[in-house]
């Protein structure tokens, strides 16, 4: 285990400072000042600027360059916004709160809604209700989230009234900005109408996450019912049987476990999903997020934000994935033996 | 089987709860009774509506955060005291002395406590930051003052000073009828001297526009761009105290999320509303929408420093090629007036002769013969991004433009960048022509002149046609000196003649300005000249309502 946690490590970093390398190639590429793209200041504010340029090594070499891109990415000083001036990755956090938030709870749901439907359809092999769970799981796959959106905000929002349609909570209730993540900030500050702002919050937050759900829920169904189908196959589920065990426990005990084992190896690729479908989701929800500050910043041109927001995403997308290949290896010896046999 | 009624529970159980949490939003919490929700069009440039001639800026800052020395009442037709008590005119119009109030203060936030009320100090600061090129903060964000340098307040105010503690003057170059008028806009407003002094000594002039002070009913306490603009009440208001204690912007940019916004209930007030779409959407009475006349004009200017558009024939043959009644009714939905010339009808000068070219495609395709171009031309017409009060779409304007030049054998290209990069770029002159417009911020006809034609506004980002022509300058010139209104009316009238031969610009519209509102929300002023104010704005609460219900 620690050898296969050490190799996975070596590789999330070795695919992060490849990441950085991308980026710091970006500012030669994107039109315009290379160090102006990187920093954000322009060559009009001179003073500033020439600061920088020995700050960052423009009077030597592009390696030197590199070198001081990457001792200030990794100090956190990502430049400054073209269009606000204001600090990157200041900015950053919390928007990556409220993005977080959103994709955790979008997969919360889709596991709380994919995994057993999953389960049900396979305990009803066949029958009707595999047929209408599996159709209904394969229409919602083929549904396009931004579509999906739209429908839902004309239906529930528009027509019905049910709930509000753009960012996280009444702006009214002066919620101070500490987290991002709408839930943990109101919880943490010192506002008098916490449960009329929590109320309100939730409100928001249930249709984003509901449509950022659908898909990975439908996903979930499959990979569910057909790993839970291989496993029943299993010998020792039939000696489970022929030993009297009851149904329930069988299920429960032997056969649950070990189904789940491939749609924990799939929860990785499901987040990048998510991810992506959160940018369209948040620009659609005018949710204060990572997504629609990177969606933003490409309008506008606004180098520096770019690369936060790119780096943030795909940085993102890697932990996860490495964690839950680690999980995965940790939680499932077999599959460990299989990845050391290979060697 | 009862795991599989377990795996069919639990999704559903799930489901439930978060509908549940979907119960009706909570619409009596204190915060929400006592606070608006205005959902502005796009960010602000900065907080000081000296550096810019944005109406979004103009909106987030002059009315709430500030004051001017006097206002313009639009019911009396009069200047009305507002920082100053009295004001006098000495040595024939070329000295102007303001007695000031002693009574006003500035916002108290965390970053800035005055230790003193409103002075002559605060007035002189103001005024000089703009007129003095020498003065600490005068290049301070920018350093450009597009108004004051377009309406040649800043050749026109020779000296600033305080003569004692609560009285101020002003010299003048020459009497100029329209410098009442120039005080009184949105933006001749009034910073606070104390709050610069203290950001120079902590070596962060910058702040000054980002994070106002000013004497304002509303005091600014956070931006968040593309999301937020925050402002609560400014208890120490000199006049009575805002209605209201919390005043939110909701950064909304697209018109069609606004009206959505403003259905359930989450916009208060909206700017720009897509009048047609809302009136079919809103089946029951929850939202009123009014318009006011708005002193406007919608315009297409050509840049006539570049060719061909330096060739009065080319000029003349675009403005002949254009069917601009049909823009009025698909672009505006019939609630815009043909315009006749530069001024709108609202304006005293306005003569009723048309001096606008008729839709004659033949015509425009002699004319372009005549220039050299019978086989037609390719160029760039540039479409704002976003709506204004004089164009809810340029875009679609700049369409038909394209469809109408097509017919004349000239090939137009529409380009667009987003609000802030486009005025940016505007204000280089990279641009062949453009569909913009102009809001008047005073009542004085000189404020469609200068600003938008005259050599003065050559530089500052306002003259989009790049036109400066020493006879034109002449005329508008001459107007401004003479006292009395029919002989200024005459020039005016002349003026409007020479810009009719010369086309720097095709006029297109004058337009309504409207607002949507939710129907509980009253007292939101849209002033003919400037930006919103919600100094009297409040809202009906349900038990009022019920209770003025029962008095009908």
């Amino acid at each position: 285990m620690i050898r296969y946690t050490l190799r996975r490590l070596i590789l999330l970093f070795v695919t992060l400072w490849l990441l950085t390398v991308f980026l710091f190639a970006l500012n030669y590429f994107f039109p315009g000042d290379a160090l102006t793209n990187m920093t954000g200041v322009r060559a009009s504010d001179a003073l500033a600027y020439q600061r920088l340029v020995s700050e960052r090594g423009f009077d030597s070499s592009l390696f030197s360059q590199y070198l001081a891109f990457l001792g200030h990415f990794i100090s956190g000083d990502w430049g400054q916004s073209l269009s606000t001036q204001r600090d990157v990755f200041t900015d950053l956090l919390p928007l990556l709160g409220a993005t977080l938030e959103l994709s955790v709870l979008a997969m919360a749901l889709a596991m709380a809604i994919g995994a057993p439907l999953g389960l049900y359809a396979a305990g009803q092999q066949r029958g009707s209700m595999d047929r209408v769970v599996m159709g209904l799981s394969l229409s919602a796959y083929s549904i396009p989230v931004f579509w999906l959106a739209q429908l839902f905000i004309l239906f529930f929002a528009v027509k019905l009234g049910w709930t509000p349609i753009s960012s996280q909570v009444n702006p009214l209730f002066d919620i101070d900005v500490q987290s991002g993540s709408i839930l943990l900030d109101i919880l943490l500050s010192n506002s008098p109408y916490k449960g009329a702002a929590l109320a309100d919050a939730i409100n928001h937050l249930w249709l984003p996450v509901i449509v950022l759900a659908i898909m990975p829920a439908t996903m979930l169904m499959r990979i569910t019912r057909n790993s839970m189908l291989e496993v029943l196959q299993q010998n020792y589920i039939r000696s489970a049987r022929a030993r009297g065990l009851s149904e329930t426990r069988i299920l429960l005990r032997h056969a649950l476990p070990n189904a789940m084992q491939p749609v924990v190896r799939q929860l990785g690729l499901m987040f990048s999903i998510l991810m992506s479908n959160i940018i369209v989701t948040e620009v659609i929800f005018n949710w204060p997020g990572v997504g629609s500050w990177l969606v933003k910043s490409i309008y506008e041109r606004d180098y520096p934000v770019m690369q936060g927001g790119l780096f943030a995403i795909a940085a993102l997308i890697l932990l996860v994935n490495v964690a839950v290949e680690l999980f995965h290896a940790w939680r499932y010896p077999q599959v460990r033996k299989e990845l050391y046999a290979e060697r | 089987m009862r795991f599989s009624q377990i795996a069919i529970v639990v999704p559903f159980a799930t489901l439930s709860a978060l509908l549940s949490g979907c119960s009706p939003a909570v619409h009596d919490a204190a915060p929400l009774q006592e606070g608006i929700v205005y959902c502005s069009e796009g960010n602000p440039e900065s907080f000081n509506p000296q550096l810019g001639t944005s109406g979004t800026t103009i909106d987030a800052s002059s009315a709430q955060l500030y004051d001017r020395l006097i206002d313009y009442d639009e019911t009396q037709q009069a200047f009305v005291p507002a920082l100053a008590t009295a004001w006098q005119a000495l040595d024939k119009g070329k000295r102007y002395r303001f007695s000031l109030r002693d009574d006003v203060q500035f916002h108290s936030t965390p970053w800035f406590t005055p230790t003193r009320s409103f002075n002559a100090d605060d007035v002189v600061f103001s005024f000089r930051r703009w007129l003095h090129e020498d003065h600490p903060y005068h290049n301070v964000n920018g350093g450009s003052y597009p108004f004051f340098t377009a309406s040649g307040l800043n050749k026109l105010i020779t000296q600033v000073r305080a003569i004692d503690s609560h009285t101020v003057e002003f010299e003048l170059a020459r009497s100029d009828s329209s410098f009442l008028a120039n005080l009184a806009t949105d933006f001749a407003i009034i910073l606070s001297a104390e709050y610069g002094a203290e950001l120079l000594a902590r070596g962060t002039p910058a702040q000054l526009d980002k994070r106002p002070i000013g004497t304002g009913p509303f005091v600014f306490e956070d931006f968040r761009k593309d999301l937020i603009i925050r402002y609560r009440s400014h208890d120490n208001y000199w006049r009575e105290p805002a209605a209201i204690k919390q005043l939110v912007y909701s950064i909304t940019q697209s018109a069609n999320k606004r009206m959505l916004k403003l259905l359930t209930g989450e916009c208060d007030v909206i700017p720009y509303p897509l009048v047609e779409e809302l009136a079919l959407l809103d089946t029951g009475d929850e939202i009123k929408i009014t318009s006011t006349v708005n002193p406007n004009i919608a315009f297409w200017a050509f840049n006539t420093e570049r060719p061909p558009f330096d060739n009065v024939k080319v000029r003349r043959a675009l403005a002949h090629a254009v069917n601009r009644q049909a823009i009025i009714q698909t672009v505006y939905n019939g609630n815009a007036r043909l315009a006749t010339g530069i001024l709108p009808e609202t304006s005293w000068a306005y003569s009723p002769v048309d001096l606008t070219y008729g839709y004659n495609p033949e015509r425009a395709r002699e004319l372009l013969a005549e220039a050299g171009f019978p086989e037609g031309f390719s160029f760039d017409i540039w479409a704002m991004p976003v709506q204004r009060a004089y164009n809810p779409n340029a875009q679609k304007m700049a369409e038909l433009i394209q469809a109408d030049l097509a017919q004349v054998g000239v090939q137009a290209n529409i380009v667009s960048y987003e609000w802030n990069a486009f005025r940016r770029r505007l204000a280089r002159d990279e641009h062949d022509s453009v569909l913009i417009g102009w809001i008047a911020d005073n009542a004085d006809p000189d404020n469609f002149f200068r600003p938008l034609l005259s050599c003065a506004a050559l530089n500052v980002g306002t003259n989009r046609a790049n036109w400066c022509d020493p006879k034109f300058d002449e005329l508008i010139l001459r107007a401004i000196t003479v006292d009395s209104l029919e002989r200024r009316k005459g020039f005016y009238h002349e003026a409007e003649n020479w810009i009719y031969r010369e086309v720097p610009l095709v006029p297109i519209a004058n337009s309504m300005r409207f607002q949507a509102f939710r129907s509980d929300i009253h007292g939101v002023e849209v002033p003919a000249y400037g930006g919103l104010s919600f100094r009297h704005a409040y809202r009906q609460s349900q038990a009022s309502a019920a209770v003025s219900e029962e008095q009908q």
